[in-house]
């Protein structure tokens, strides 16, 4: 057989056998898994990316059920797919739409391939030139280049991590957040439910103080005492607290029960854990005044003006009661 | 104790790594002749002391390490708790460390051997990349930090001075149910991190080249050398995490598409081209340029997937947990990325390779093909993982990119390559005559296509099985096409035998048949995915005791289930009777294995593996005795299997007859 | 070519910064985290029974207070550690029109039960059981614990996605009250599932 006749036979043969297996897998019978497809394009939600259909795990179980009864159902696939994306967002699809943003997603592989073939085209009509040609770039051209990229991509990176570091540092979850700094923002209820959560946090004492002084503004010294009374209770309390504490409930057992000497001994309390305290002498003061005890008020309130570190601010609110206690005003 | 051992060890590396950079510069600079033989073998032993005070600390249970009151428990058992040491963060970064050592060695003797300023300014770029990865281990990935606030199990919190006074807790959490469910999990990762690490000897014989500005053969020569060892490891350790998968993640996959499986398939493609594209430097002095961007792409390629995997930065089955060493590989990649880039353009009037192509229609052409195809493929993986991070860094919008999309592309691509490794052998060096193509494989088109018909008529008529049969029949066809072109000839000239004359053509170019034999290995890869896709089947159903249903051809009998303690693990689940479609029986114990301080089960999957095909059994639940199961029937899983280890095996196999071909001289692989 | 090198190679130099920052900038972030598009959305609705068997319990009888769905286990660790803030908000805020519900993910109804028995129930909150995770998908649950906040009309108008502390609900119920939509915070990290 010349070697004509020998390729005409192949050629015959292939053109027979290519159109007898096209064919074959054309006429296959298609019958689809719906729910396997959707499935696979599902991403399961709480696992690290894999298709609800491949995840063993049992939410993506129940979503496979999902699906299938909603098939049963006759819903349609955009229908299944709605459903889901309604409540998970468009994130869980993993076959991502061939149009918006992810466009880009399926051109970019075929730019790849269109500038991959330019690339070889054009290296074919100009070709590299030996080596050690005089066009080299000067040396210190080069390494000015290189330097500014280097430079460049370091800082580039240290802003990131700084960025980085400076998001995770306002996450940071814990009772940090418990201090906020604006607490009229807070109603009582999530300040109690804060403080009945958080009995054995060493820093809620600050937060019981916080909502007592609150109470205690609002006249509701029944809602307040409680937490005056815990502060001071309270083996973590630290002693400013305390003090505050002590200072609160004198002024709501005066005002509110009218018991002078529960006060006063609270008050000696407070100025046992932090002798000379002038907001303690001042309300110490305050409450004698208010009893009409005036002359003993007059001795604290002058005992305080003759001390030489009175803050400013103070000497202003002292002079002033000092001044209604003298005239025999009633205190206000 | 060993906590102080462990440390002084990466402390001595790091030392000697050090030591080994300046030494090796100045060697490379040709302004000394140190002895380099020193600092290497600090860096040695420095890794093997730390990984041996991990190991010892593995088996006396030394909870004093915070690394191990997190990851270990007394009752982890052998070989387990010898892989505990690579099962978490801090530990898979030691045995980087260790394997890096190794590779710096490999270099060493290299070099020893036949000292020279490549060598030496290699040797430099090893050490200085083993100064950044001892460097995490004193710093954000410290496996020896001493726990200093014991949990009831586990660490609260640690200090990363071994002199720290040490609060060790009574037992440990034990590692993660998933890593010590089989024995594949202690395996898997040392064999790909071979494969990686082994990437960075490559890169620093380019990188050596660039910077003592000796472009040339012979940087070319040894990257594609070491690049072999480590594509071969890279390949098995692939595979290996596949057959892993399927054996224990029990969801019947073996890939899916999951970030951290393409960041090692990233670099399994680019480390494919180069071993292509390095011919075509060797024989025709053609793509140098590229070569060097191949290879610095490999090894940033493994520096982002282990970024990728421990930075928590995108959502995946294998993330370790988020920590300070996401920041730093990154800065690593970028100085790794601009300043192998930077210098490559500066040194790019050096690497202008010489002549054009002549013809595309030729073994060159064919290669150039081929590395297109693989670079598109690698971008394809790479912008499918990398696209969500990037969509987002840019709109704010979030997407999923995963299976479905990668499915669609690299189809199309695997088969266009299928097609060049048929054609590629075949074709000779230096332009082609058509012809010659044309007589050399429509022998093997016909085959093919003659087998495609038959399995269409006899087996299944799903268009990717068949196409996947007539592709594989038409590669192996012209690689045996020119098997027996070439012993013919031999045996014309020679008079003996085919058989014996075939025996001698193999031997006689060990190095290109090696290649065909990884060729032979991606066919069947090819036809096991094909199978596996195409031809499974899926069924769920509920049982109880003394159920009986039909699956497949297969008789499934429930008989009880059952409980059973072992050393490290407590078993439920269920015993089934399985009646084959051949008659014969077995005993299948689909379970979920319940681990000390480990409150949920991990389910492990029974699998029958037949010749013809795998039953896969799993229990979902069993409750009250009553058990739901899904059965699935892979066919011919092996296949895959074995495909991905003869691939594996063609690349040590060619690595091998490399070394022993060292000195001869190079000759015409396929006659014109 | 000579200059093609060059220029390639800081332009693959200038491309890999670029990159490497756009990784940067997802540093500290969770990659499972999605702002739910159900927030401005009707609330799904759901008719669950009790985890004792009791109910059903429907959304709609609850319309016209501000309903707080919360997703928990006994599994997760989070859930522990933010029930006595959930038990102490539902008893401080349950008598004023707010109603907390929480509603059993991936478990038994007898265990989560058997676990609410240990850590203590508030007596104004619906303890359910989602038979199928049903209402978990409706509600784009990804992880737990997760909490939903619907306002009086059956709007979804906040999310705690995270340990749900007593200062942030109460911080997510004074804004729904003033009639603001607080959205979305994220105070932590969630579970997904028993073996993670």
């Amino acid at each position: 057989m010349s070697e004509r006749a020998r390729n005409l036979v192949y050629i015959a043969l292939i053109v027979a056998l290519a159109a007898t297996v096209a064919v074959l897998i054309a006429g296959n019978p298609t019958e689809e898994d719906r729910v396997a497809r959707l499935g696979g394009s599902i991403m399961c939600p709480v696992c690290q990316g894999e298709a609800i259909a491949d995840s063993p795990s049992d939410m993506a179980r129940d979503m496979m059920d999902l699906i299938e009864e909603r098939v049963a159902q006759g819903a349609t696939d955009r229908q299944i797919i709605d459903e889901l994306t309604a409540a998970y967002g468009q994130n869980i699809l993993l076959d991502p739409p061939v149009s918006g943003p992810t466009l880009v997603l399926w051109l970019a592989p075929a730019g790849a391939l269109l500038a991959g073939v330019g690339v070889i085209a054009w290296w074919r009509r100009h070709p590299g030139a030996p080596e050690g040609s005089p066009s080299a770039p000067s040396s210190r051209t080069r390494t000015a280049v290189g330097a500014l990229i280097l430079i460049g991509s370091l800082a580039a990176v240290l802003v990131a991590v700084t960025s980085y570091l400076q998001e995770r540092d306002d996450t940071t979850s814990g009772l940090a957040d418990v201090q906020v700094d604006d607490l009229d923002e807070v109603s009582n209820e999530t300040l109690e439910a804060v403080i009945a959560a958080n009995q054995e946090h060493p820093q809620i004492s600050g937060m019981r103080l916080a909502l007592a002084d609150r109470y205690r503004e609002e006249g509701d010294y029944r809602a307040a005492f409680p937490h005056y009374f815990a502060v001071v209770e309270s083996e973590t309390s630290a002693a400013p607290e305390k003090v505050a504490a002590l200072a609160g409930l004198a002024w709501i057992t005066w005002d509110g029960n009218g018991e002078l000497d529960t006060a006063l001994g609270l008050l000696d309390r407070a100025l046992e854990i932090q002798p000379g305290s002038v907001p303690v002498r001042f309300l110490e003061g305050r409450i004698l005044h208010c009893a009409g005890r005036s002359d003993q008020s007059e001795r604290v309130l002058e005992d305080l003006l003759a001390e030489p570190t009175l803050p400013s601010d103070w000497e202003d609110a002292v002079t002033s009661e000092l001044a209604a206690v003298e005239a025999r005003e009633a205190c206000a | 104790m060993l906590a102080f051992l462990g440390s002084a060890g990466v402390a001595v590396a790091l030392v000697g790594a050090s030591l080994l950079v300046v030494r090796s510069t100045r060697v490379a600079r040709g302004i000394g002749g140190a002895d380099l033989g020193g600092p290497v073998k600090l860096v040695v032993a420095g890794a093997v002391v730390a990984m041996a005070a991990m190991q010892i600390a593995l088996t006396l249970d030394d909870f004093s390490i915070a690394y191990l009151a997190n990851n270990h428990a007394m009752s982890t058992p052998f070989p387990f708790d010898v892989a505990t040491a690579w099962a978490a963060l801090e530990g898979s970064i030691l045995l980087w460390g260790m394997i890096l050592a190794g590779y710096t060695w490999m270099v060493f003797t290299a070099y020893r051997k036949a000292p020279d300023r490549l060598g030496a300014a290699a040797l430099a770029v090893m050490g200085a990349v083993a100064v950044f990865f001892f460097g995490l281990m004193i710093t954000v990935a410290n496996p020896f930090e001493v726990c200093v606030t014991a949990a009831e199990r586990g660490c609260l919190a640690s200090s990363p001075f071994p002199w720290a006074f040490a609060d060790a807790p009574v037992d440990g959490r034990g590692p993660n149910p998933l890593l010590q469910n089989h024995i594949f999990m202690a395996i898997h990762p040392p064999l790909l991190y071979l494969g990686y690490v082994g990437l960075t000897a490559p890169f620093a014989y380019a990188i050596g080249a660039l910077a003592i500005s000796v472009p040339g053969p012979e940087w070319l020569r040894r990257s594609q050398r070491s690049t072999l060892l480590a594509w071969s490891f890279l390949s098995l350790g692939i595979v290996i995490g596949g057959w892993w998968a399927y054996e224990v993640l029990s969801w019947g996959g073996y890939w899916a598409w999951d970030p951290v499986e393409n960041a090692s398939f990233m670099p399994w493609l680019v480390a494919t081209a180069f071993l292509h594209s390095a011919l075509v430097q060797q024989r025709r002095g053609m793509l140098q340029a590229w070569n060097f961007v191949l290879v610095i792409s490999a090894f940033a390629l493994t520096i982002l997937g282990t970024f990728i995997t421990r930075s928590g930065t995108i959502a995946s089955v294998h993330s370790f947990t988020q920590s300070a060493i996401g920041p730093t590989l990154l800065g690593f990649l970028v100085l790794v990325l601009v300043g192998s880039f930077t210098l490559l353009a500066q040194r790019g009037h050096l690497v202008a390779s010489a002549p054009r192509i002549e013809s595309l229609v030729s073994r060159e052409g064919t290669f150039l093909a081929n590395n297109l195809l693989l670079t598109v493929f690698a971008f394809v993986v790479l912008i499918g993982t990398m696209f969500p991070i990037i969509l987002e860094a840019i709109t704010g919008t979030r997407v999923g990119v995963r299976g479905p999309f990668f499915n669609r592309l690299s189809v199309p691509l695997s088969f266009l390559l299928l097609l060049l490794v048929g054609i590629g052998p075949v074709t000779p060096w230096a332009g082609a005559d058509p012809g010659l193509i044309w007589k050399r494989i429509r022998g093997p088109l016909v085959a093919g296509l003659a087998a495609g018909v038959l399995v269409a008529m006899t087996v299944t008529r799903n268009g990717w099985v068949v196409l996947a049969v007539v592709l594989g029949i038409f590669v192996v066809g012209s690689i045996g096409g020119i098997l027996f072109e070439q012993a013919e000839r031999r045996r014309s000239k020679t008079g003996a035998g085919l058989l014996a004359s075939a025996g001698k053509v193999v031997k006689g170019d060990a190095r290109f048949w090696s290649g065909q034999l990884s060729h032979v290995g991606v066919v069947l890869v090819a036809l096991g995915i094909s199978f596996a896709a195409n031809l499974s089947q899926h069924q769920e159903v509920v049982m109880a005791e003394g159920d009986r249903v039909t699956f497949a051809g297969h008789t499934i009998t429930y008989q009880a289930p059952f409980q059973q303690d072992v050393p490290g693990k407590t078993s439920t689940g269920v015993r089934l009777e399985v009646i084959r479609p051949d008659g014969s029986q077995v005993t299948l114990e689909p379970r979920h294995n319940f681990f000390p301080g480990q409150p949920n089960g991990v389910a492990t999957p029974a699998v029958d593996t037949r010749a013809s095909g795998d039953l896969y059994v799993m229990l979902i639940t069993l409750e009250g005795g009553v058990a739901t199961l899904e059965l699935d029937t892979s066919p011919l899983m092996w296949v895959l299997w074995l495909g991905g280890l003869t691939v594996a095996a063609g690349g040590f196999l060619s690595y091998r007859n490399r070394r022993q071909e060292r000195t001869l001289v190079p000759r015409e692989t396929v006659g014109v | 070519m000579k200059n093609g090198i060059r220029w390639v190679g800081y332009g693959l130099a200038l491309a890999a910064v670029a990159f490497s920052v756009m990784l940067a900038t997802r540093f500290g972030r969770d990659p499972g985290l999605v702002e739910s598009p159900l927030i401005g959305k009707p609330a799904p609705g759901f008719e669950l029974p009790t985890l004792d068997g009791g109910g059903p319990v429907s959304l709609a009888d609850l319309r016209g207070q501000i309903v707080v769905v919360n997703f928990f286990a006994s599994w997760c660790l989070e859930c522990r550690l933010e029930h006595a803030d959930l038990v102490a908000s539902s008893d401080n805020f349950g008598p004023s029109g707010v109603r907390f519900v929480q509603i059993n993910y991936q478990e038994r109804p007898q265990d989560s039960s058997a676990w609410l028995d240990e850590a203590g129930r508030s007596q104004h909150t619906l303890y359910l059981h989602d038979p199928g995770s049903r209402t978990a998908i409706a509600y784009g649950v990804f992880g737990i614990p997760e909490t939903f906040f619907i306002d009086p009309d059956g709007t979804v108008v906040g999310k705690i996605i995270g340990e749900a502390d007593a200062l942030t609900i109460g911080a997510t119920i004074d804004a729904i009250r003033h009639g603001e939509t607080p959205g979305q915070t994220v105070t932590g990290n969630t579970q997904q599932r028993p073996d993670s």
